[in-house]
């Protein structure tokens, strides 16, 4: 067992355990929280995977905005504080099935796979570094990255004319 | 001994269990929390194949999925908090309007 | 740090129809900020329609183009520009519907969808216009169709899918009237298809594992000489036609469209229906021809099934609907089971049997939608097939057109849905799938019978008082209506030089 091993086996609990607590728990906000330590035990892998700048990024967007935000949603919904007992609905057929076919797929890939692990292209400051990624980001994906900005641009649109203020309330609302 | 394959059984599992949320709850805010499990878990699959082939690919792809993620979660709760405005509940349940 | 930095060679040529519904698109969002309201319309609208005029100009100046360029995450063959163009024309008709004032004061859009429904504020902005915003989306949204067609990587197709996904799901909510059956049409569809897409990405990261590339020709070839388990492969492909099937609503992936179709304001769900569909039939062709024609003998059982469900699940209950735009709806989805069944007959004839049937599909269910636009009440659209009763003795014009779509959906022959479901049906004959055939012509009976109900009932039965009125068509909806009869005729009688486009171009670049 080298340390790698010692931080994928705790990691991966801690992954698990989080992501079965936010599916199972009652209180809406805490399956926020959870999620936050899942993703958190996920950025953990990623840097044991030495893909560095993918786990700041993740810490930085996921549990820095995204995580934020739905917690802002949470409390926006008027959510209960504590347990709601609403939040199941009867779903065990689903839950056997999905489990099944889950806890299936995993042992396939552990029974199918014997891969050894190549050790990656090299850059000045290891190997998932904020340059060596640039580079890669600018040398194959251009188009889909310029894609990309125009998919947040109509994101952000979009959201704001869903979510415009009730300027109706004002006499200038109805001019408008 | 663990090996790399047992990260991508852990990415599968993770994204079970989000898929299986997403079936088995009503309030359309944990569902979303389940959508971003399984875009997560693709994720962690994506990092671990990159590990796997040496290829950076997989590394920058993830980057991409956490865009568009980003992207989803403004365009989600944006709807999400739009007919709860209208309605007073974020339970997916309730919106039945449409069913009969 | 001094890598030797090259970008990739971009022939800009090639992507000029992407290039220029994505600027039209930039260009709109800078007009909401600095073009004073009243103008706004004029403007978009106008803008709008010159940019996909532009671009399909710009598709048909590609005619006989074969390159992947743009650091091989466009192709540009004959399959993406035939859909690309089908797309446009469909995308001219939509913004004509979504452009449209006369027909209800305002548009069929409403300025700010947030406000309480039935509020004071709400009733002061009931006639007020509506948002010119939906111009930019629908532009987004086009510009992401035609990415989509194109994209020749699995990540690029991604990203395509989510671009012309989030302004979807946003316009959904965006009805003046019936707003929140609207709003709930869009929670579904967004849950739904943010779900969908997450079970495409995982199949994206299976493939990136088993063939160490998301590039649509690098996993054909890794189908031969990876030394990965084949098992990652299988479900790699099951994952994103899984996700791609969503899209294109085929059985048992449906369960969002009538509830969706129903919901979204008219013209929105006319672009659906039409441009959706082109969407995702062009990527699951790409998909399935390019990256997976390996593994036809094992895709084709399980996909045939599927198409052999759809079209007996959409027939069947299209029969018992009530409401057009949900019949509709179940119409769309047995259609998605009629151009799978072209997709099935792997091949050059297959695939251009499915592109012909998405030509003639697209410019006949635009039509409708365009009559339901217009048969209204006090209430907006009355959609209630009873209140349709006696239409045609009313305004016999209006009621002809749409009788003519109705029967071009239900295949009668002179009509573009009779050469489609031939073209489509003699394709699957030819390569031996006779039992797609035999569900599929089962299942145009079944569904022939909806349709013709309400041309029956338009026709036959004598006005009443609870028959809705026929609101005259202003300009914009008038000038649909007839590019989608004509079109619906013309490929019923002079089908000949479609047909041949599609056929030309029906071989993918690989």
């Amino acid at each position: 067992m080298t340390v790698a091993d010692v931080l994928l086996l705790g990691l991966g609990a801690v992954a698990v355990g989080a992501g079965l607590c936010v599916v199972t728990t009652a209180h809406l906000v805490r399956a926020g929280l959870y999620l936050v330590v899942c993703l958190g035990a996920l950025a953990g892998m990623f840097l044991v995977l030495t893909a560095e700048l993918v786990a700041w990024v993740q810490v930085l967007i996921y549990v820095g905005a995204v995580v934020v935000l739905l917690l802002f949603a949470v409390m926006l919904t008027r959510a209960p504080i504590g347990a709601s007992g609403d939040l199941d609905r009867p779903g065990w057929p689903g839950l056997l099935v999905g489990a099944g076919a889950g806890l299936g797929l995993a042992a396939l890939f552990v029974d199918a796979y014997r891969w050894t692990s190549v050790s990656l292209p090299d850059g000045p400051d290891g190997p998932g570094s904020a340059g060596v990624l640039g580079g890669e980001l600018f040398r194959s994906w251009v188009l889909p990255f310029e894609v990309l900005s125009v998919l947040l641009l109509a994101a952000l649109v979009g959201a704001i004319i869903v979510s415009r203020p009730d300027v109706g309330a004002s006499d200038r609302g109805a001019e408008r | 001994m663990p090996g790399p394959e047992h990260y991508v059984a852990l990415s599968a599992l993770l994204f079970t269990i989000g898929a299986v949320g997403v079936l088995v709850r009503r309030n359309a805010i944990v569902l979303f929390m389940c959508i971003e499990l399984m875009l997560n878990a693709a994720n962690l699959a994506l990092v671990t194949f990159a590990r796997l082939h040496g290829d950076l690919n997989g590394q920058v792809m993830a980057f991409f999925v956490m865009v568009v993620a980003a992207a989803e979660v403004v365009v989600g709760l944006a709807i999400i908090m739009l007919i709860f405005r209208t309605r007073r509940s974020a339970s997916v349940d309730d919106s039945n309007l449409l069913k009969y | 740090m001094t890598t030797d930095f090259q970008l990739p060679a971009i022939d800009y040529q090639a992507i000029s129809p992407l290039l220029i519904l994505f600027g039209v698109a930039c260009l709109g969002v800078l007009v909401e900020a600095f073009v004073p309201r009243p103008a706004r319309r004029r403007v978009q609208l106008g803008m709008a329609l010159v940019g996909v005029l532009a671009a399909l100009g710009a598709v048909v100046l590609l005619a006989g183009t074969n390159v992947v360029t743009a650091g091989g995450s466009v192709t540009v063959d004959g399959p993406a520009l035939f859909m690309q163009g089908a797309l446009l024309a469909f995308g001219v008709v939509a913004l004509l519907l979504i452009g449209e004032r006369r027909v209800e004061p305002g548009g069929a859009f409403v300025a700010q969808p947030a406000i309480t429904v039935g509020s004071e504020a709400d009733q002061r902005q009931a006639s007020a216009p509506g948002a010119t915003e939906v111009f930019p989306l629908a532009m987004f949204s086009l510009g992401g169709m035609a990415l989509f067609i194109a994209a020749s990587d699995l990540l690029t197709m991604f990203i395509a899918l989510e671009l012309l996904s989030l302004p979807l799901y946003l316009m959904c909510a965006l009805a003046r009237r019936h707003r929140l059956i609207s709003q709930e049409a869009a929670v579904k569809y967004f849950l739904l298809g943010a779900y969908a897409s997450g079970f495409f990405l995982f199949g994206v990261v299976l493939a990136y594992g088993y063939a160490g590339s998301v590039d649509l020709a690098a996993i054909h070839a890794a189908v031969d000489t990876s030394q990965m388990n084949p098992a990652l492969l299988y479900a790699a492909l099951a994952l994103i036609v899984m996700g791609l099937l969503f899209k294109t609503a085929a059985a048992p992936f449906h369960v969002w469209a009538p509830d969706v179709y129903q919901g979204a304001p008219t013209p929105i769900t006319a672009f659906m229906a039409a441009c959706t569909k082109v969407a995702a039939f062009g990527a699951l062709l790409r998909v399935t021809y390019v990256a997976f024609e390996r593994l036809a003998w094992d895709w084709l059982p399980v996909i045939g099934v599927i198409a052999v469900l759809t079209m007996l699940v959409g027939a069947v209950l299209a029969v018992t609907q009530t409401d057009l735009k949900r019949l509709l709806a179940y119409s769309s989805i047995a259609n998605a089971g009629f151009v799978l069944v072209g997709v099935l007959a792997v091949g050059r004839t297959g695939a251009s049997s499915a592109m012909f049937y998405l030509v003639a599909y697209g410019f006949a269910v635009l039509g409708a939608f365009a009559v339901i636009s217009l048969v209204r009440d006090r209430e907006g659209e009355t959609t209630h097939l009873s209140r349709w009763a006696g239409l045609g003795r009313r305004s016999p014009l209006v009621a002809g057109v749409f009788t003519v779509v109705m029967l071009a959906l239900a295949g009668i022959p002179l009509t573009g849905g009779f050469t489609a479901k031939f073209a489509v049906f003699s394709a699957a004959l030819e390569v031996g799938e006779g039992w797609l055939v035999i569900a599929g012509v089962v299942s145009s009976v079944i569904i022939a019978f909806p349709y013709l109900r309400v041309v029956v009932m338009m026709w036959l039965s004598e006005p009443s008082e609870s028959t809705a009125t026929m609101v005259a068509p202003g300009l914009l909806t008038g000038t649909a209506l007839g590019i989608g009869a004509l079109a619906v005729v013309g490929l019923g009688v002079v089908p000949g030089p479609v047909l041949d486009l599609a056929h030309d171009a029906a071989l993918f670049l690989r």
